[in-house]
């Protein structure tokens, strides 16, 4: 049967050893800062290796998994859905509790750092959605 | 929605995995379909009638609050 309604397009599942790889490399990346192997400096590593762990969380992100079916995709869609309004919350919230607790309480997130933890919700949220279906 | 695909499973002797690698689904989303914890696309029930040899009437059936 022709399908009219396309599902999302995701990458096929070799992608996720190359996400994998992607994030041992910013890790790696860190490390010879740290170590002081590599004479850049720490904050441009720092912000190189963000970008990097962030294009492989992506990748993750839009990898297909190992069995992939409607339910999987409903599963996918409603993370999708719960990071999202995750990350609208959180930017809502935050200068709430600035003001009420005082700069002490939460330092202020960068749009890398939102981003990186949207992603965490999102797997989260998805482990959760697929062990219990 | 109620089913009846646990039945017509148990009359062919057919296992969830073997139902899902059927249809090209995972066994955990038989497993949902069976427990109404998820309601198939039209063309999931499709299949699934198909492998039965019955119509979608025959294994799909409304309930008062759908």
């Amino acid at each position: 049967m022709k399908k009219i309604q396309q599902d999302l397009t995701l990458l096929p599942e070799m992608f996720k050893k190359v996400a994998f790889g992607i994030m041992v490399l910013s890790g790696l990346l860190v490390l010879l800062s740290i170590l002081k192997v590599i004479a850049i400096d720490k904050e441009i590593i720092a912000s190189i290796a963000q970008s990097v762990f962030l294009i492989s969380l992506l990748m993750l992100v839009i990898t297909r998994d190992k069995i992939e079916d409607e339910l999987t995709m409903r599963i996918r869609l409603k993370a999708f859905a719960a990071s999202f309004i995750y990350g609208v919350t959180i930017v809502i919230v935050e200068p709430l509790i600035h003001f009420l607790f005082g700069d002490s309480f939460l330092t202020g997130k960068g749009a890398i750092e939102l981003l990186i933890s949207m992603f965490l919700f999102y797997f989260i949220i998805k482990y959760i959605m697929k062990k219990s279906r | 929605m109620k089913n009846t695909i646990k039945v017509q499973r148990a009359t062919r002797d057919l296992t969830q995995e073997a139902l899902a690698k059927q249809i090209g689904v995972s066994r955990q989303t038989i497993n949902s379909i069976e427990k109404n914890r998820y309601v198939p696309s039209t063309v999931l029930a499709l299949k699934i009638s198909k492998v039965f040899d019955k119509s979608v009437n025959e294994i799909f059936e409304l309930e008062e609050e759908d």
